[in-house]
């Protein structure tokens, strides 16, 4: 019991940190994992190899195939060049290159990290857009908008649904079917509303439409023969992940070989390349995996359990649209991964005491993935389009985008409970 | 030889109360790289480069796009001006802190200090810190250079 208690201090002391953003997220991981290690080992119920098993090394290792992938590519241009494709085709027509830079980041982002996609997108847009002579910040808050909404539609594209993958487990396969049908929708009812929110942004002549044509994205790439490279290998991956379960292979596995085939075949800079992966993102989620089994070794979860019995008698279908909605107002205002690790057990708890959680998994991704789109803060692809803004003659402040993020959040989470509504059965 | 040797004596310079636009209207009329901002009592407390006032015209997408080759033509940016109100502020708005050298400095020596320190004019002051020049990378380039011909 007193075991217990203390963990729970722990937990939510460093939840407390990282949400209100007084100390480093993976510093107070860190520090919090080993203090849960340091008093299990006193008190007799957590030991460094309990804590070690606690870890998902399948999430990691996915994370860290696909980081050192995206850490070879960025260099070569590749997104610059299909961007400047973007423009080229738009033929200076806002509306139009509007929907093509959308439809780019949202593709990027179902296979990247949303946060790569928008560093490697954004700057380009801004350049795009300058030169036509018309405002870049509908393009930008659209771009970390759709990337958020973009990363929901498959396993590899959030890391949530990395997560929620390896805990349920989900196949690469499972999210096509039940994911990727729902963001397709949602994309559509966004882009609608975005157009309507950015109607006046939108509705004009750029001054000189005909400076995209002269662009040449031949030009934008540095290493055109390494991105044809990184190109087939990344293909080759994804072409894995739709059969990893028919092999039997965690997707993990499918990311690192395809990295460590990277490397062999383009040799970089290996340190530079390495430098280019977030290791502290990876350093979190071990942290933070550390300090769940340590509230699993001391009984926190099966007491948790006990207390959410009388909830196995609401309506599941209820039971699943309110934790969209709540894990996505939550997801809104603070980080998306600790709601997500918090919850994974919870979910398996609520499957020990007999209900049936395979929708709750779905709403859990769903919630996390979406909810970053109501607060300029509400995720880092959010974060990094606003501060790149911050250096630019139009910075994109929390009241630019208040106007417009908390009317996709409720779009996406309407559309959503809908549709969750109709295909529960399926789920 | 002294940086004193090559160096322009007569200097222009502007009040601190100036505005942007009645600096961009020395370097135009002057022709010049620099203009040394001074108080009321004639004293140096800054400077502003042609290339400060040429960043109120560079797009954005410079600072975040390393090689910009493949943008054959710069479009809106090309013909886009600063606004009023910029052009209006105070010329201490956009003032660099200033990098002298004394007048009987050698001349490779301020060379190698404009290299190092990026700057292509330089002011040049007398013992008691009072500006009686300025210098350019030509003006000391070219005066090395005529050295040359002394070589057998």
């Amino acid at each position: 019991m007193l075991a217990g208690i203390i963990v729970v201090v722990i937990f939510f002391g460093s939840l407390y940190l990282i949400f209100s953003e007084k100390l480093n997220r993976t510093i107070t991981a860190l520090a919090g994992s080993v203090l849960t290690i340091v008093v299990g080992r006193i008190m007799g119920f957590y030991s460094e190899e309990q804590a070690i098993t606690a870890i998902d090394f399948n999430t990691l290792g996915l994370l860290l195939g696909m980081m050192i992938l995206v850490a070879m590519l960025e260099p070569t241009g590749f997104f610059q060049y299909l961007a400047v494709l973007a423009a080229r085709s738009s033929k200076g027509n806002p509306t139009r290159l509007f929907i093509l830079l959308a439809a780019i980041t949202t593709i990027l982002s179902m296979f990247l990290d949303n946060v790569t996609t928008v560093v490697l997108i954004a700057p380009v847009t801004l350049l795009i857009c300058e030169i036509l002579g018309i405002m870049s910040m509908p393009f930008l808050i659209t771009e970390a908008l759709i990337s958020n909404i973009g990363g929901v539609a498959t396993l590899v594209g959030d890391p949530p649904n990395v997560l929620i993958a390896s805990a349920a487990p989900f196949s690469f396969n499972d999210f096509l079917i039940h994911s990727l049908p729902i963001v397709l929708v949602v994309w559509v009812g966004v882009m609608f509303l975005l157009k309507y929110l950015f109607r006046a942004e939108l509705d004009v002549r750029p001054r000189k439409a005909k400076a995209v044509m002269k662009l040449n994205p031949a030009e934008t790439l540095n290493h055109p023969a390494t991105a044809r490279q990184l190109l087939i290998v990344l293909g080759a991956a994804i072409l894995f992940f739709f059969v990893h379960h028919f092999l039997h292979v965690d997707p993990s596995l499918v990311a690192l070989t395809a990295a460590a085939l990277a490397l062999v075949w383009v040799r970089p800079d290996i340190n530079q390349t390495l430098k280019h992966v977030e290791w502290s993102v990876l350093v979190f989620f071990g942290a933070l995996f550390v300090m769940v089994g340590g509230l699993e070794a001391a009984g926190v979860l099966d007491a948790l359990i006990g207390l959410l019995e009388p909830l196995a008698s609401v309506p599941p279908i209820l039971f699943g649209i309110g934790m969209i909605w709540v894990v996505a107002l939550l997801s809104a205002v603070v980080d998306n991964v600790p709601i997500t690790i918090a919850l994974i057990p919870v979910i398996h708890g609520l499957g020990a005491s007999g209900m049936d959680v395979q929708p709750l998994w779905w709403a859990l991704a769903f919630g996390a993935g979406f909810g970053g789109t109501g607060t300029i803060i509400g995720s880092t692809a959010n974060v990094i389009v606003a501060n790149l803004s911050e250096r630019t003659r139009h910075p994109i402040t929390p009241a630019i985008w208040n106007k417009r993020g908390p009317w996709v959040l409720l779009t996406t989470c309407a559309i959503t409970s809908v549709l969750y509504a109709i295909l529960y059965w399926t789920f | 030889m002294t940086v004193s040797t090559c160096m322009k004596r007569h200097v222009v310079s502007i009040h601190s109360s100036d505005s942007i636009r009645s600096a961009a209207a020395i370097f135009v009329k002057k022709h010049i790289g620099l203009l040394p901002v001074v108080d009321d009592k004639n004293k140096v407390i800054g400077v502003v480069g042609l290339r400060d006032l040429l960043t109120l015209e560079m797009p954005d997408f410079i600072e975040f796009i390393e090689d910009v080759d493949f943008v054959h033509d710069f479009g809106a940016v090309e013909t886009t001006r600063p606004d009023a109100e910029t052009l209006d502020q105070p010329v201490t708005s956009i003032l660099k802190s200033v990098f002298t050298v004394e007048e009987d400095c050698g001349l490779l020596r301020a060379y190698a200090l404009m290299l190092q320190h990026n700057l292509h004019d330089m002011p040049v002051v007398n013992k008691k810190g009072e500006l009686v020049g300025i210098t350019s990378r030509v003006d000391i380039g070219t005066k090395i250079l005529s050295l040359w011909s002394s070589v057998e």
